[in-house]
């Protein structure tokens, strides 16, 4: 079975985690984004999974060949030369979604985070018999989005509206699609949207199917979405009972450390916190709702909550980094600063205070 | 003294990527010097200047940035005005003085008689011939680029203190917190390749301190260098002040204008003292057209000859268009940098802006700022392949590469 994943352009919304490293490959709860999808395809017996680019193709073929080898799935790459929307990569990348087999195949977007239903997803598809299958989920503010209205009780659905101005429903457009290869013979190679100009179609011909997502859903393409993503995703390993979060009396709540990284002593660390390889995170720190990447140093007493600390950075002793704050890569917060959201771009030094969120360069 | 045989080699430090994120987000996408100040890299200002002096050998470039990111240039360059210009690369910071030091055997394979050392975001009009007149007559080791500024901002700078005769250089204090003088250092120097030997000094001497200091505690704990390598040695605050008032340095005062360029702002004013100084050096570079078959040209303009601007257009003053860029009709830029490859549709308005490689300004959009050179968002840029859609407005912002602006902003940065 076959896989696409839509990885799209330059992941402007996580700047300046992006100007460092392209977005697929940005860390989420300890592994790349893309990793997350990569692995529940391979786990529902996925062969195939095509990424669907047009940035940096030259770091994400690396990545590639890596994990390929790892975890013994093909990775392959369909490069756009001219942004193609949300549909027109289907149609660029055709001639690897078929084989003889008539099998339908996944398109998943690359920003979503959830806990990927697929199997149930693909006995949806199979029951209703339709030629494609949409994941919905529940929002508490639709009108932000795309809702989709469908029949309650089949999941038909009737029509897509773009942010209603009246309540029309509550469910919208979850990012993840089982289709069949049909579906390509809808689709243009041309810039054309999903959302916009196929699946209304399809809709109309009473062929596509919407299933509600079990489970959270997030779309984690910019920074304060990705620190509530990690908290729903780190609760939904703690509902499976995951040996993989952290134990011990320095630990509240949800916490994953990777096994690399080192905690110091009298530190309180939690909820909801990610702390990446290599980190060292010396004594009496405490960090609440915060992701730390690869190679961070937090030094003696500080307190961070609600920020993004960029790979290989530090962060002094007795500094408070709070409020979204957002360190890019090789970033050095001096002894007893302070930031209420900053927003700082690589290779810089803090060393005076930022009081009210404001963008560094 | 010097005959008009005497060979004459030119360092230019260009510095390197660490160094300094004041020139982003332009540097995001270019190393800063060669980044293009009136239609020329900022490099090839100072390397021009270089070529008047008569008996020129080489012209060396010294920095960290990867040789890669030079070799097109550089080639190029040496081509175009037929003299050797190299570039080499520093593998470890050695200080402004340490680097010249580093690569003094390829700077003396020529038995130079003068080597000049330049600045690359130095924006001046490099007399160097004068320099190097007043050089041979001073008899010193070597003479110091200076200019008067006003009393507020040349605490920003090394001071000087000159004799008003001799003009021997007397006194110099980097950066100092109350007022010395109005006299600054411009960046660029000339000197005999005694240098070296008072770099060596310098160098040596330090090594002696550090050995002294594992023997004494004491010295440890005042020396303020003891964290400097002893091949680090920085021009300002080791060769420049210990030999003031010894009879071996001088100084040339420059009337014409000097600015530094260190952010993108300055790059835009320093482009438009370029321009201005064309109209005297170089006339044929700038553009002229009234409306009738060429657009209409205000003031000092440079036009790369691919770019293509349309007759209704009114451009200036203060403009460079780079290559391939396209001016649509009826469109008006004033105090602009428009780089490689951007299109500016009709009617569109750009005032006190650049805007990156491949941008697009959409019909009767509107990217202008205040002008305030030296302000943080004074000066609106646009990085490489914004796109700002029609009749949206642009004003006193930064908006990074890759981004499309579909509703107008004011006052913001856009990651």
């Amino acid at each position: 079975m076959k896989a696409l994943i839509l990885v799209g352009g330059f992941g402007t919304r996580l700047r300046p985690l992006t100007l460092s490293v392209p977005k697929p490959l940005v860390e989420f709860a300890n592994k790349p984004m893309i990793l997350h999808q990569i692995e529940a395809l391979k786990e529902i017996g996925v062969t195939e999974v095509v990424l669907a680019i047009n940035y940096q193709p030259e770091v994400m073929l690396n990545f590639l060949k890596e994990f390929e080898a790892k975890l013994g799935i093909k990775i392959t790459c369909s490069q756009e030369t001219e942004p193609l929307g949300t549909a027109g990569p289907l149609a660029l990348a055709r001639d690897k979604l078929i084989d003889d087999s008539g099998e339908p195949f996944f398109v998943l977007n690359s920003d979503v985070i959830s806990e990927y239903p697929l199997k149930e997803m693909i006995e949806f598809h199979k029951a209703h018999g339709g030629e494609a299958s949409i994941m919905v989920t529940k929002v508490d503010e639709p009108s932000k989005y795309g809702v989709v209205v469908m029949e309650e009780s089949t999941g038909k659905v009737e029509r897509f509206v773009e942010k209603p101005k009246i309540f029309v429903g509550n469910k919208i457009n979850a990012g993840i699609y089982l289709l069949n290869p049909s579906v390509l013979n809808r689709i243009e190679l041309r810039p054309t949207s999903i959302e916009k100009e196929v699946f209304p179609k399809i809709a109309a011909d009473k062929q596509l199917y919407g299933m509600v997502l079990p489970g959270f859903w997030m779309d984690i393409g910019q920074p304060r979405d990705y620190i509530t993503g990690l908290r729903l995703y780190l609760d939904s390993l703690r509902k499976k009972s995951s040996s993989r979060l952290a134990t011990g009396p320095h630990v509240v709540g949800n916490v994953l450390v990777d096994e690399t990284a080192k905690i110091g002593d009298g530190c309180l660390i939690g909820p909801d916190v990610a702390i990446g390889p290599g980190c060292v995170v010396e004594s009496g720190v405490r960090l609440s709702r915060c992701t730390v990447m690869r190679g961070v140093r937090i030094k003696k007493h500080a307190c961070i909550s609600s920020s993004i600390i960029g790979w290989h950075s530090t962060v002094g002793q007795w500094a408070r980094v709070e409020n979204m704050t957002i360190l890019g890569e090789d970033v050095h917060v001096c002894d007893e600063i302070y930031s209420n959201g900053g927003v700082v771009l690589p290779h810089k030094e803090i060393k005076s205070s930022i009081l009210k969120p404001e963008i560094v360069m | 003294m010097g005959s008009s045989g005497e060979k004459v080699v030119a360092v230019i430090m260009v510095g390197g990527p660490t160094k300094g994120t004041r020139f982003r987000p332009l540097s995001l996408n270019v190393a800063k010097p060669l980044f293009p100040l009136a239609g020329q890299p900022m490099v090839h200002h100072p390397i021009s200047a270089c070529k008047r002096i008569p008996n020129l050998a080489q012209i060396y470039l010294v920095g960290f940035y990867e040789e890669r990111e030079f070799a097109l240039y550089v080639s190029s360059i040496s081509n175009e005005l037929k003299v050797p210009v190299r570039y080499l690369r520093e593998e470890k910071p050695h200080g402004s003085a340490g680097g010249l030091y580093n690569f003094r055997d390829r700077i003396m394979e020529d038995s130079p008689s003068h080597i000049f050392l330049l600045n690359c975001d130095v924006c001046c009009s490099f007399p160097l011939q004068e320099m190097l007149e007043a050089h041979r007559r001073y008899g010193g080791m070597g003479t110091i680029l200076v200019i008067k500024v006003s009393a507020e901002s040349a605490s920003q700078f090394g001071e000087l203190v000159a004799d008003p005769d001799t003009k021997e250089l007397l006194h110099y204090t980097e950066k100092p917190e109350t007022f010395v003088s109005d006299l600054i250092n411009c960046g660029v120097y000339v000197f005999t390749p005694d240098i070296f030997t008072a770099i060596q000094g310098v160098s040596s001497q330090r090594k002696d301190r550090a050995n002294l200091r594992r023997v004494s505690s004491f010295e440890a704990l005042q020396s303020a260098t003891r964290s400097l390598p002893t091949d680090f040695v920085r021009l300002d605050q080791d060769i420049l002040s210990p030999l003031a008032g010894k009879k071996q340095l001088y100084t040339y005062e420059t009337m014409d204008f000097w600015e530094q360029i260190k952010t993108p702002g300055m790059s835009l004013k320093c482009s438009a003292l370029y321009l201005a100084q064309f109209r005297y050096t170089s006339p044929h570079l700038l553009a002229s057209g009234d409306g009738s078959k060429s657009a209409t040209i205000i003031g000092d303009v440079f036009i790369h000859p691919s770019a293509k601007v349309h007759p209704t257009a009114k451009i200036g003053p203060n403009v460079s268009i780079s290559a391939n860029a396209r001016i649509g009709p009826g469109a008006r830029l004033i105090s602009c940098i428009i780089l490689d490859d951007v299109e500016v549709m009709e009617n569109a308005v750009v005032i006190h802006a650049i805007v990156g490689w491949k941008s697009s300004i959409g019909r009767w959009s509107r990217v202008q700022a205040a002008g305030d050179f030296n302000a943080k968002l004074g000066i609106t840029i646009l990085g490489e392949a914004v796109s700002v859609e029609d009749e949206v407005v642009v004003v006193n912002s930064i908006v990074l590469p890759n981004k499309t602006l579909n509703v107008s902003v004011q006052e913001e940065i856009i990651l």
